[in-house]
C-alpha cells in the first residue's frame, strides 16, 4: 500500500507525469464484475504490470460459520458464489456428510445433480451474457438473460428462492420435486440446445468477436497447472481435468458426459469449452430426469440425518445384556458429529470448489476452510494481462469468470 | 470461397437475420409489471413473514418453544415470554422479526412444531423507514390476514410439511396436518 501512496504523491506533485503511467481500475468499474481493483502499470495503452487488490467484499464467512451449526452454515454458502448457489450448498453438505458418516439416498443424489447442473447452466449463461456485453455484443446479453429467467423460475418452484436457494441440507435435500417441475425441466432440456445454437450464430464466427478473443491471454497447459487454474479455464488449455470424472460425487458416476477441452488456451478456446459444457449439462439433466421414476416414492433425506436444529448430543441407552424399561433417560451422551476432519471438493461452474472442515465434537465446525476457484483465478490475472491492451484486460476478467463474493468470502 | 464470404459479410448477415426473425416472430418476454401483469410467485416462495392467526381464539398459534429462535442463522427473531406458575404454560409478551436482517432461508417454518410461522408468497412489500420492516406480533398477524384472503383455503405451505421428507423427522402435529 505504501508503494501506491508514494507513486500517487509523485504523480500529483510533478507537472509532467513520468513514464510508466499508473492507473487504478476499479473497484467501481462495471466490467470488473463486482469490486475488483486492479492497479495497472501502463506504457501507453499496454499493460506492463498488473496488481489485483481484493478484499472489498470480505464478510468473514469462515469465521462466522464457527458460531453456526452445520445446517445454518449452508445458508452462508449461498452468499459465496451467488450465481450458482446450489453448487456451493452441495460441497458444504458433502463435507459435513463425510464428517458425520451419512449415506444420502439415491433420489436425493439425483436431485442434487440436477440442481448442480442447472446452476452450471445459469452460471455459464450469465458469464456469456456479461462477457459478450463487455466485448460489445448486446443481443447475446438479452437472449441469455431470457433463458436464465426460465431456469430461475424453475428454481423458484423447487425451493422457493431464485438466487439464495439453501436447497441442499445435511443428509439430502429440503424437499422433493413435483411432477410439474419435472415436466417443466423436460421442456427446458428439449428447447435449450436450439437456444445455444442461437448464441453461436450470433458470435461464434463474428469477425469482431474473433478479433477480440483469438490469441488473447494465451495460457499453455503447463503454465495453467502451475498457476493452479481449474475448471473451464484449465480445460481451455487442453488439460482434461474434471472432478466430476476423477472423483465422482453424487450421481455423476452413473451419467454419461464428455469433458470438452480446448487446444490453444486462449480466450476463444475457453469460450468454446463453456459452450460445449452447456450442452453436456443439458445432457446430464436429461439423463437424471430419466432416472428419477426409478426412485419414485423414496425419501429425499437419509435415515440418520440430523435435524435442522442439530443438537449437540443425543442420549443413547446404555448397552445392557438384559434391556430394562425406562432406562433411556439414564443413557450415555453421544455427540452427533464426531470429532475429526473431512475434505470434499466438487466441480463448481467456475472451477474446483473445496471445503475442509475440522470438528471438535460439538454441533458447530471448529474450523472451516473454503478453497474457492475465483481467488486462485484472480491471482492469474497478472500473468495473463502482461503485454496486452487495457481493452483486452476486460476480456481477460470476463474469460476467467470471477465473482468477488466467491474470492473474498 | 472464404474471401467471398468475408467480403459479403456472410456471418454478420446471418446474425442480423436471426435478430430480425426473433424481433418479428417471437413472442415478447418482457412484461408490463404492476400496471398490466402482476406475476404470481410459485407455491412455497419465501416472502414476507407472517404469524398464522388461529380461527378459534383470534390469536397466534405459537407455543413459545423457541425452536425458530435457535435455528435462525441471522438471529432476526426475538421472543420475550412469561411462564404461568400453575399451568407451566408459556405466554408471548413480544414476538419480533427484523425483516431487514432475515436471509429468507425458511428454516423457521420448517422447524416450527405447530406451523405457527410462515414465509408467505407475498413479495410486494417495501418501507420508507427501517421501522416499516420491523415486524412485531400485531403486524405479523396482519400480514397473515392480508395474505390469506388471496389464497384458497385450506392453505398448506410446502415448507410446513416438505415433500419427500420421512415422517420420522416431522413433529407429531405436522404429520396429520392438512392446512389452515
Amino acid at each position: 500500500m505504501a508503494r501506491y501512496l508514494e507513486i500517487n504523491k509523485k504523480q500529483t506533485k510533478e507537472e509532467t507525469w513520468e513514464e510508466p503511467f499508473y492507473l487504478n481500475m476499479g473497484p467501481q468499474h462495471p466490467s470488473t464484475h463486482g469490486v475488483l481493483r486492479l492497479f495497472l502499470e501502463l506504457e501507453g495503452e499496454t499493460i506492463v504490470n498488473c496488481d489485483p487488490i481484493i478484499g472489498y467484499l470480505h464478510r468473514g464467512v469462515e469465521k462466522l460459520s464457527e458460531n453456526l451449526n452445520y445446517n445454518q452454515t449452508i445458508v452462508l454458502s449461498d452468499r459465496l458464489d451467488y450465481i450458482a448457489s446450489a453448487a456451493n450448498n452441495t460441497v458444504f453438505a458433502l463435507a459435513f456428510e463425510k464428517l458425520i458418516g451419512l449415506e444420502v439416498p439415491r433420489r436425493a443424489k439425483l436431485l442434487r445433480t440436477i440442481v448442480c447442473e442447472m446452476a452450471r447452466i445459469c452460471n455459464h449463461l450469465l458469464w456469456l451474457a456479461t462477457h459478450a456485453l463487455d466485448i460489445g455484443a448486446m443481443t447475446v446479453f438479452l437472449y441469455c438473460f431470457r433463458d436464465r429467467e426460465w431456469l430461475l423460475n424453475i428454481y423458484e418452484k423447487i425451493c422457493g428462492a431464485r438466487l439464495t436457494h439453501s436447497y441442499v441440507r445435511v443428509g439430502g435435500v429440503r424437499q422433493d420435486f413435483t411432477k410439474e417441475i419435472i415436466e417443466e425441466l423436460y421442456r427446458f432440456t428439449e428447447e435449450f440446445p436450439s437456444r445455444i445454437y442461437d448464441y453461436e450464430t450470433l458470435i461464434d464466427v463474428n469477425r469482431i468477436w474473433l478479433r477480440r478473443t483469438k490469441g488473447i491471454a494465451v495460457v499453455p497447459a503447463e503454465q495453467a497447472i502451475n498457476l493452479g487454474l481449474t475448471g473451464p479455464v484449465l480445460r481451455g488449455s487442453g488439460v482434461p481435468y474434471d472432478v466430476r470424472k476423477f472423483r465422482p460425487y453424487d450421481a455423476y458416476g452413473e451419467v454419461d458426459f464428455i469433458v470438452p477441452t480446448g487446444k490453444n488456451g486462449d480466450t476463444y478456446d475457453r469460450y468454446r469449452v463453456r459452450m460445449e459444457e452447456l450442452r453436456q449439462s443439458n445432457r446430464i439433466i436429461r439423463q437424471c430426469l430419466d432416472k428419477l421414476p426409478e426412485t419414485e416414492g423414496e425419501p429425499v433425506l437419509a435415515e440418520n440425518a440430523p435435524d435442522l436444529l442439530i443438537p449437540e448430543k443425543v442420549k443413547e441407552p446404555k448397552p445392557q445384556p438384559v434391556p430394562k424399561k425406562g432406562v433411556i433417560f439414564r443413557g450415555v451422551d453421544r455427540p452427533i458429529v464426531p470429532s475429526g476432519e473431512a475434505f470434499a471438493s466438487i466441480e463448481s461452474p467456475k472451477g474446483e470448489l473445496a471445503v475442509y472442515v475440522v470438528s471438535s465434537g460439538s454441533n458447530k465446525p471448529w474450523r472451516l476452510r473454503i478453497r474457492t476457484p475465483s481467488f486462485v483465478h484472480i491471482s492469474a490475472i497478472p500473468y495473463m494481462a502482461k503485454n496486452h491492451m487495457i481493452a483486452d484486460l476486460i476480456a481477460i476478467i470476463g474469460t476467467l469468470d470471477i465473482v468477488l463474493g466467491d474470492s473474498d468470502r | 470461397m472464404k474471401i467471398f464470404e468475408k467480403a459479403l459479410l456472410i456471418e454478420i448477415l446471418k446474425g442480423l437475420a436471426l435478430t430480425l426473425r426473433k424481433m418479428l416472430f417471437a413472442r415478447p418476454v418482457t412484461i408490463q409489471y404492476y400496471d398490466k401483469v402482476r406475476p404470481v410467485p410459485a407455491s412455497g416462495f419465501r416472502g414476507r413473514h407472517a404469524l398464522v392467526r388461529d380461527e378459534k381464539t383470534g390469536d397466534s398459534l405459537c407455543i413459545v418453544c423457541l425452536r425458530c429462535v435457535k435455528v435462525c442463522p441471522s438471529k432476526c427473531i426475538n421472543i420475550e415470554y412469561e411462564t404461568d406458575e400453575q399451568t407451566k404454560k408459556r405466554k408471548i409478551i413480544k414476538y419480533e422479526i427484523e425483516a431487514l436482517r432475515c436471509v429468507y432461508c425458511g428454516y423457521c417454518e420448517e422447524v416450527c412444531p405447530v406451523n405457527a410461522i410462515v414465509l408467505t408468497e407475498w413479495y410486494e412489500y417495501v418501507g420508507f423507514t427501517r421501522k416499516d420492516l420491523f415486524f412485531d406480533k400485531e403486524k405479523l398477524l396482519k400480514n397473515w390476514d392480508e395474505f390469506i384472503v388471496t389464497k384458497k383455503r385450506p392453505y398448506l405451505n410446502p415448507f410446513w410439511k416438505p415433500r419427500g421428507i420421512p415422517e420420522k423427522f416431522l413433529p407429531v402435529k405436522k404429520r396429520q396436518f392438512t392446512g389452515v
